[in-house]
């Protein structure tokens, strides 16, 4: 008996290829840097330095908690369009854009490629990078620092300064321009900076209670001080007698500013106000976080204003 | 009648769960309550406590651990500016070349262990689990699996994974072992053994599934052991459509005897997906897919054939604002196997086809950051010989805790109803499963 056998493999790969000519048409002739960035704040500088020589998109919204963010396809389809990332690094995004730019078979932006920019390169200094050991016993912790930079002004103006370079080194030819823009986005928050710290020169060595240490930048920044977390630890929600304490030493401190960033669910915030006394500032700490904010001088405008604000009404610092 | 019974049953069980689990998974509204009055008493106690008074800054231990936390922190800050100008160039302990022990570059390990408790309430003798659909599980305690996974790159080109399965403690398995490689733009390269991409429970790690035991039509269809996991070399395009769309293509080895386990080594299987993916809106999404495979099995030198069809659809709601604290995710599967019988040369009579096709549908839904409640049905029976197997019926509730991304303890309820007695003896079985569920080291990958 001799073994038969029709052999289907060729419509297979009739079918296949066919597949492939589709996707194989040329659709990598841009006009434009495509630029994906990881937050908004990220893609805000880069709309400032790239203008309209650049297309700009972003993965997490405003309002949204970048420490979790779902790895969609749908953002594996718009990575494969780009031809930089940015991101913040530190680990921030480490539990979802691997999949992302493995998902998108985008050589362009693998690690290692001048399309892939880890914008925490060119941050100094680095805030709390834990001592010894980093276990998960301390939740989930940012194992290599702090990666809410983006927070500090200064640190905007870096940012500024790493991707000119960057997209310089991918676009020659606009070399000057893309410089020009960064210098001019500078200069604009430079000037903005005084005005900040003016308005809150009044409260350097305040302390404030936060949710998440999102806010240690901008605190280093403007002399502000934390008086505690309302996470145990990063990630870990609060026990009882976690706020207990909390609430305990604001009252010993006079203390009573509870900031909770838009994507925690405020209502431990409102419960530790209302047995400390104090309030809650519910503030955006992404551009776009809120309709109201859009460029990074109003979020740093915003934020600076909403704190003075509630400060000034403190019965103490 | 029984059936929709229990369906209803099923059904007041999932929107009941927060209060039958008063305790653990109460409304957010009497939580928060209760969460109050324990924070009351903790205040009334701090401030009652000898340490506690009004004038001295600092007192009890727990408000000095704040100052102590303030204190290590401007250690931290003037370390970070010794790191960034010394790490990496001149090395550290673990990166030390001159001793030949050079960790630096060791993979991305993590490791996962599955300890489960079972109670079935028909047929305890040993040896009996797994001999029929539905039972995988014996009454008693067992480590369900422990698997080594490590992850790293191989060069600039290549990204290599390794999965190791420990079973019952006794037997390992090579779960996985591929790499994978994007040669051009828009498509990647998977080759090596690896979970292959039919439908979506196929793809997944024992410790990945949605419930502790696997839907019931994928075990029929596909087989009990890993399901469809092949050496193959697999093409992935991603295809330029207006929405997220994949197209794979294996050339597998067929080495699945439920499946193609063919008598030549020449006869190799092939399997094709499509993976669509839609948003609706910023919270949610609608996946559709559609597989098929098929290959020569082992019945005989006649052409005969496996054919497997599957479709699956998986709408996942997960609000941006609250990914963590809230999501839904509906899923379900169809999958069929048409296998033909083999032809006896002596008799000149062809067996029957073994035919099968089953569906699951379940849901999972998120209530609290920590916790969920989960119910599914599974069907197997669909195209199969009347002479066949019985058609089955599985109903499944589901509640579990997670502490973390990195361990969860899970109680499973399962009643399943079969046809009639068949050879077991019984028609009608109840479980109740327990599982913990933890991984210790590298952060593993978040699937989607
Ligand atoms: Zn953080």
């Amino acid at each position: 008996m001799l073994k038969n056998k029709s052999v289907p493999v060729g419509n297979l790969l009739v079918a296949w290829c066919l597949g492939f000519f589709l996707f194989g048409t040329p659709a990598n002739v841009h006009a434009k840097l495509h630029i994906v960035s990881t937050t908004t704040d990220l893609a805000a500088i880069a709309e400032e330095v790239g203008r309209n020589l650049v297309e700009v998109n972003f993965i997490c919204r405003g309002y949204q908690d970048p420490h979790y963010v779902d790895p969609k396809p749908s953002f594996m389809r718009l990575m494969n369009q780009a031809d930089l990332l940015l991101y913040h690094g530190l680990d921030l995004e480490g539990t979802w854009l691997p999949q992302i730019i493995e998902g998108s078979r985008n050589r362009k932006v693998r690690f290692g490629q001048m399309g892939n920019l880890d914008m925490s390169l060119g941050i100094d200094p680095i805030l709390e990078i834990p001592q010894g050991i980093v276990d998960r016993s301390m939740g989930d912790i940012h194992p290599f620092g702090n990666p809410h930079y983006s927070m500090d002004p200064v640190n905007g103006m870096t940012l500024a300064d790493s991707m000119a370079e960057r997209l310089s080194i991918l676009d020659p030819d606009n070399e000057k321009t893309y410089h020009a823009n960064a210098e001019d986005f500078k200069s604009r928050v430079a000037s903005k900076l005084k005005e900040w710290h003016e308005k809150l020169h009044d409260f350097e060595g305040t302390r404030i209670v936060t949710y998440h240490r999102s806010w240690s930048y901008f605190f280093h920044r403007f002399g502000l001080k934390y008086l505690g977390n309302i996470e145990i630890r990063p990630g870990i929600l609060p026990s009882p007698r976690h706020l207990a304490e909390l609430a305990v030493e604001m009252k010993r401190r006079k203390s009573d500013l509870i900031l909770n960033a838009n994507y925690y669910p405020p209502k431990w915030a409102e419960l530790l106000a209302k047995k400390s006394g104090g309030r809650v500032a519910v503030l955006p700490v992404h551009i776009k976080g809120e309709p109201q904010v859009n460029t990074y001088i109003e979020l740093i405008d915003y934020l600076v204003d909403q704190i003075a604000e509630k400060l000034s009404g403190s019965a103490g610092k | 009648m029984q059936r929709f019974l229990l369906a209803t049953g099923l059904c007041v069980f999932l929107f009941s769960a927060p209060e039958i689990f008063a305790q653990t998974a109460k409304g957010p509204d009497e939580e928060l309550k209760e969460f109050e009055k324990l924070m009351d008493q903790e205040i009334l106690e701090t401030m009652e406590s000898k340490e506690y008074e009004e004038e001295k800054p600092l007192g009890s231990k727990e408000l000095k651990r704040l100052d102590l936390m303030e204190e290590r922190l401007k250690k931290v800050e003037g370390v970070a500016r010794q790191r960034t100008t010394t790490f990496g160039t001149r090395g550290n302990a673990l990166g030390a070349t001159s001793t030949g022990v050079n960790r630096l570059f060791n993979p991305a390990i993590s490791l996962n262990g599955l300890f489960t408790g079972a109670y079935r309430s028909e047929d305890n003798r040993k040896g009996s689990s797994g001999s029929a659909l539905g039972n995988e599980f014996d009454t008693g305690f067992d480590v369900q699996e422990l698997e080594f996974n490590a992850v790293a790159f191989v060069d600039n080109f290549l990204k290599g994974v390794m999965v190791l399965a420990l079973h019952d403690l006794d037997a390992i398995e090579i779960e996985e072992t591929y790499v994978d490689f994007v040669p051009f733009q828009n498509l990647s390269i998977r080759a090596g053994k690896y979970f292959t991409p039919f439908g979506r429970h196929n793809l997944l790690h024992a410790h990945q599934f949605p419930f502790i035991d696997a839907p019931l039509a994928n075990v029929a269809v596909l087989g009990a052991e890993d399901g469809i996991n092949e050496v193959a070399l697999g093409i992935n395009p991603i295809l330029p459509l207006p929405w997220f769309s994949e197209f794979n293509f294996l050339i597998m080895d067929g080495r699945n005897d439920e499946l193609f386990d063919s008598d030549f080594s020449d006869d190799l299987a092939y399997l094709m997906h499509s993976k669509n993916l839609w948003d609706l809106g910023e919270n949610a999404t609608l996946e559709l897919g559609a597989s098929y495979a098929f290959g020569q099995n082992g019945t005989s030198f006649e052409d005969t054939r496996t054919h497997v069809v599957g479709g699956d659809m998986t709408l996942i709601w997960s609000p941006l604002n609250r990914t963590r604290f809230r999501s839904l995710i509906w899923q379900s599967e169809y999958l069929a196997k048409f296998k033909s019988g083999a032809f006896d040369p002596t008799t000149a009579a062809a067996a029957p086809d073994e035919d099968v096709g089953g569906v699951y549908t379940s849901i999972q839904y998120q209530i609290h950051q920590r916790w969920w409640i989960q119910g599914r049905y599974g069907f197997v029976g669909l195209h199969q010989d009347a002479r066949a197997d019985e058609d089955t019926h599985r109903y499944s509730a589901l509640l579990a805790f997670a502490n973390s991304e990195f361990q969860s303890i899970r109680l499973q309820y399962n009643f399943i109803d079969f046809e009639d007695n068949g050879s077991r003896g019984f028609d009608e079985e109840h479980q109740v499963l327990l599982q913990l569920n933890f991984t210790i080291g590298s952060h593993p990958a978040h699937t989607y």
